[in-house]
């Protein structure tokens, strides 16, 4: 393999990586504050995509660029925030998890049902912002480098939450301990509901900046939440740290799997991943293992 | 010990109490008749997807196990069935093998798969395996296309078995009788399961992992043969279709295939026998056929009212259902249960001198067990010894180390140094469940007590979890409160009865170890009495070692024979209680306590 093919596997694997370690962030900041885990986030990702490519004008400025953006992500917000309520509106005291998987899950099928309705099996094609950018003399989709730059942005900006807000200092505390939490008078519920509510931004953003090359279709959803989840499966459940780590790992080794023994075993790759890490290091190969609870 | 033994074997089946219940035929009856009447009457079509629909249930059969006694989600049974099918056909219609031949290795691609998931069952549980089930949803379709060299690709491979596809009367195959017997068998193993000990350790690993591994359960294994039977029955389901359909495609088994499984189950209420019959007809039925111009809204639809089933009926259709009904009859009346009923225990104190005399064996020597959680000190180098035959207390505020004692003893926590041993052996890096099985048992402070299962099951699975109780110490009262409460419902007892059960079950695990936490939490004053005459009636007359927390001083100081006062993760003092109770230390920390 020569320098050029490991410079594109690196770049194209990373920007993929990015993708994989925001779903993952969002899994985080839902299952840090409620201990569910959002079946529904690749769909939801590529619901942004969908609408990106539905309202995005064909020659956009940077001002429309900007306004349909912030319509989608806000949408975003508000759609996952009320995915929030009914997921939670079954869970009257205690997490149960039957119910959570079960309603996350529907509503990931509803999503994509609707997506299908709409456009069938096909493929949403989105035009990028920017040009190509040459790396090695190889052109690269300047997408791969905003979802770079995006990863690392809500990276920074949910670790300044946590730290600064109140909101967010609730947030780590009903982490930490649910029941101290609410025993100290935190509204429990309406935190859980930020949390979905930010994950919706990072999940609508992620969708619009990397529309043009993210894999937009019905179908397609469930392999980005697979692929999210075993990077946080590596880096370790509720790490957003670990998510950036095991996102980037996946995004590399599944490009490299793709590139090597074409694009069809790209997901056989990442469940064999997973399944491994599950057998050997439940607790993840950066994570700490979570202390047993009697 | 008990001079009833003989008494005891009087009701040791294997499957005690076993009664098939009746919605098992009317299951099978439904289904037998929507193949064989259509059959009879010559109608190729309706006999054709009554019998697709059959194999469907059975699939959903195996998924309503798998959800409401193992407690575990897959979303890619599909892709069991698919493997199946497709190793079927393959053998029968690209390599000519015969029928029952293809069958078999239909049966063990369908076992390998299900090996994929029950592999990662062994570790971990509940959605980290519907992650991995999920996966190979998605991978399975993926993989048939890129294996077309194996598999026939994007064409698909025709296989039709003559001999089994000979209509016999009227459109009716030796595969329609086949399809019926299959279903009959997984709904009778589904109806039959809850009453065997499988499926209790089912139920118990389900709801607590934890009460699981204190039972001597290890929960992965569990979680693995649920998985494994599910997908036997569901390859089972997959071999059949090759010889129905006649033709395996690629695009059959997509992720929607796996995923509408577990919504006919959703949709049609787990836990419930029929609901995988309801569940496939609902969901399949009326969109492919009813309603042939909307198939396109069927995700959709199956979605939607996945979602408003589990709006509508949080704790499931059953759930939601009985509980309606208990609220409607003014809420049955509570029960309670009395360990002086369980116990050939004559009421009066024994005597210092009938007490069997120790020999001084430490069954418990736990040195200098430290463990922290970030900056909290659970245990700051504490230390513990426990003599064989003796009542020992451990004593202290809140947060001051005990429950993380019992938990370092018991093997639920491990630590970060120090050493434990259990009989004489070091146990310090050993399984909670392998401990258990050395012989100690234990309750814990919010008791682990199943609903699903009935009072008498409820102290029966300590017996079973254990694995090696005989029938000395049982005692002739235990067979008549085993008749008493066979049949009674767990929910109607109050907490404080629910902590006796636990104790009943530890009793009949035969364990000689016992750790005990707050058994007198919620109890009256009356029942906590009761209750130290039966710890020193275990004592003295059972043989056992109890190591007991207990909030309860003036009970502690009544039984024990040595106590132990712990404080902030350390040992504050140790020995008689006579001394300890004349120690100023002891008497600061309890100041203001109910005792002391």
């Amino acid at each position: 393999m020569s320098i050029d093919e490991l410079a594109l596997i690196l770049v194209r694997g990373l920007g993929q990586g990015a993708i994989y370690a925001l779903i993952g962030m969002s899994f985080n900041i839902v299952v840090n504050s409620s201990g569910i885990l959002n079946f529904a986030n690749g769909t939801l990702m590529i619901l942004a995509g969908v609408l990106a490519f539905l309202f995005l004008p064909a020659t956009p400025g940077f001002v429309g660029w900007a306004l349909v953006a912030l319509a989608i992500v806000a949408f975003l917000f508000v759609f996952v925030l009320l995915q929030g309520v009914l997921t939670l509106f079954p869970l009257k005291s205690s997490v149960e998890q039957h119910s959570w998987l079960i309603t996350t899950m529907a509503v990931s099928v509803i999503v994509s049902a609707c997506i299908h309705l709409y456009g069938g099996s096909l493929a949403f094609r989105v035009p990028p912002l920017l040009p190509p950018v040459s790396v090695f003399g190889l052109s690269t989709p300047s997408a791969y480098f905003l979802l770079i730059g995006l990863a690392a942005f809500w990276f920074v900006m949910i670790g300044w939450f946590h730290k600064n807000t109140r909101a967010g200092l609730a947030m780590s505390a009903v982490a930490q301990d649910l029941d101290a939490g609410k025993a100290a008078g935190i509204p429990v519920r309406r935190i859980q509901l930020y949390a979905f509510g930010i994950s919706g931004l990072v999940l609508g953003t992620t969708g619009f900046v990397g529309a043009p090359v993210i894999n937009i279709s019905a179908e397609t959803g469930i392999g980005y939440l697979l692929s999210g989840f075993t990077a946080l499966v590596i880096g370790g459940l509720g790490s957003n740290l670990g998510a950036v780590v095991g996102g980037s790992l996946v995004g590399v080794l599944s490009m490299f799997a793709a590139y090597r023994f074409g694009g069809i075993y790209q997901d056989t790759v990442t469940m064999g991943l997973l399944i491994a890490v599950l057998m050997f290091r439940p607790e993840g190969i950066f994570g700490l293992a979570a202390s047993r609870k009697v | 010990m008990s001079q009833n033994s003989q008494l005891a074997s009087a009701d040791r089946s294997p499957v005690q109490g076993l009664r098939l219940p009746s919605m098992v035929w009317i299951g099978i009856l439904a289904i037998a008749a929507s193949i064989l009447v259509p059959g009879a009457l010559g109608n190729q079509y309706w006999s054709y997807t009554f019998t697709l629909v059959t194999l469907y249930i059975i699939v959903a059969v195996m998924q309503n196990m798998l959800v409401s006694e193992a407690g575990q989600m897959s979303f890619g049974q599909g892709a069991i069935f698919g493997i199946a099918a497709v190793t079927t056909a393959v053998m029968i219609g690209l390599h000519g093998q015969p029928f029952w031949f293809s069958a078999i290795g239909g049966l063990i691609a369908g076992l390998v798969l299900g090996g994929l998931f029950a592999a990662p069952a062994l570790r971990v549980q509940g959605y980290y395996l519907g992650f991995v089930t999920l996966s190979a949803a998605l991978v399975f379709p993926q993989l048939l296309i890129a294996l077309d060299s194996i598999t026939g690709g994007v064409n698909g491979v025709p296989a039709f078995v003559m001999s089994l596809s000979t209509p016999l009367y009227g459109t009716i195959t030796p595969l329609s009788l086949l399809a019926i017997l299959a279903m009959a068998a997984a709904l009778i193993f589904h109806g039959i399961l809850p009453h065997t000990v499988l499926g209790r350790r089912m139920i118990i690993v389900s709801n607590s992992p934890e009460a699981a591994q204190a039972l001597g359960i290890h929960p992965g294994t569990i979680r693995s043969i649920a998985f494994l039977i599910a997908a036997f029955g569901t390859a089972v389901a997959g071999v059949l279709y090759v010889p129905l359909v006649g033709f395996v495609g690629p695009t059959a088994f997509r992720v929607d295939f796996s995923i509408f499984f577990f919504l006919a189950v959703i949709v049609g209420g787990q836990g419930k026998l029929l609901g995988p019959l309801i569940g496939v007809w609902l969901l399949y039925l009326v969109p492919n056929v009813l309603l042939a111009d909307f198939s396109h809204y069927r995700l959709l639809i199956y979605g939607a009212v996945a979602l408003v089933v589990m709006l509508a009926f949080p704790d499931g259709v059953v759930g939601t259902v009985s509980s309606f009904i208990a609220a409607r009859r003014g809420g049955a009346s509570k029960v309670a249960i009395s360990l002086n009923d369980a116990f050939d225990h004559d009421g009066k104190d024994v005597q210092a001198d009938d007490r069997a005399e120790p020999n001084g064996a430490v069954l418990i020597s736990v040195q200098e067990a430290r463990k922290s959680f970030g900056n909290a000190v659970a245990l700051g180098g504490a230390s513990l010894t426990v003599k064989e035959g003796t009542i020992h207390g451990l004593v202290g505020p809140n947060g001051s180390g005990k429950t993380s004692m019992l938990n370092t003893i018991s093997g639920f926590m491990t630590l970060d140094s120090g050493t434990v041993k259990l009989f004489g052996r070091v146990v310090t890096g050993l399984a909670p469940w392998r401990r258990t099985r050395m012989g100690l048992g234990r309750t814990f402070q919010t008791p682990r007590i199943f609903d699903r299962l009935s009072i008498w099951e409820n102290v029966q699975i300590g017996r079973e979890g254990y694995g090696r109780g005989g029938d000395a110490g049982r005692s002739s009262k235990l067979e008549v409160f085993a008749a008493k409460w066979r049949d009674q419902d767990p929910s109607l007892l109050p907490h404080g009865q629910r902590r006796l059960l636990e104790i009943l079950r530890v009793m009949e695990s035969d364990a000689p170890l016992i750790l005990l936490d707050e058994p007198a939490g919620g109890l009256s004053t009356e029942e906590r009495t009761e209750l130290s005459r039966l710890l020193v009636h275990f004592r003295d007359r059972l043989g056992k070692t109890i190591l007991l927390v207990e909030h309860d001083l003036s009970m502690v100081w009544n039984v024990a024979d040595e106590i132990t006062v712990m404080e902030t993760g350390t040992i504050a003092a140790s020995g008689l209680p006579e001394n300890i109770k004349s120690n100023p230390k002891v008497r600061a920390l309890f100041t203001g306590g109910r005792d002391a």
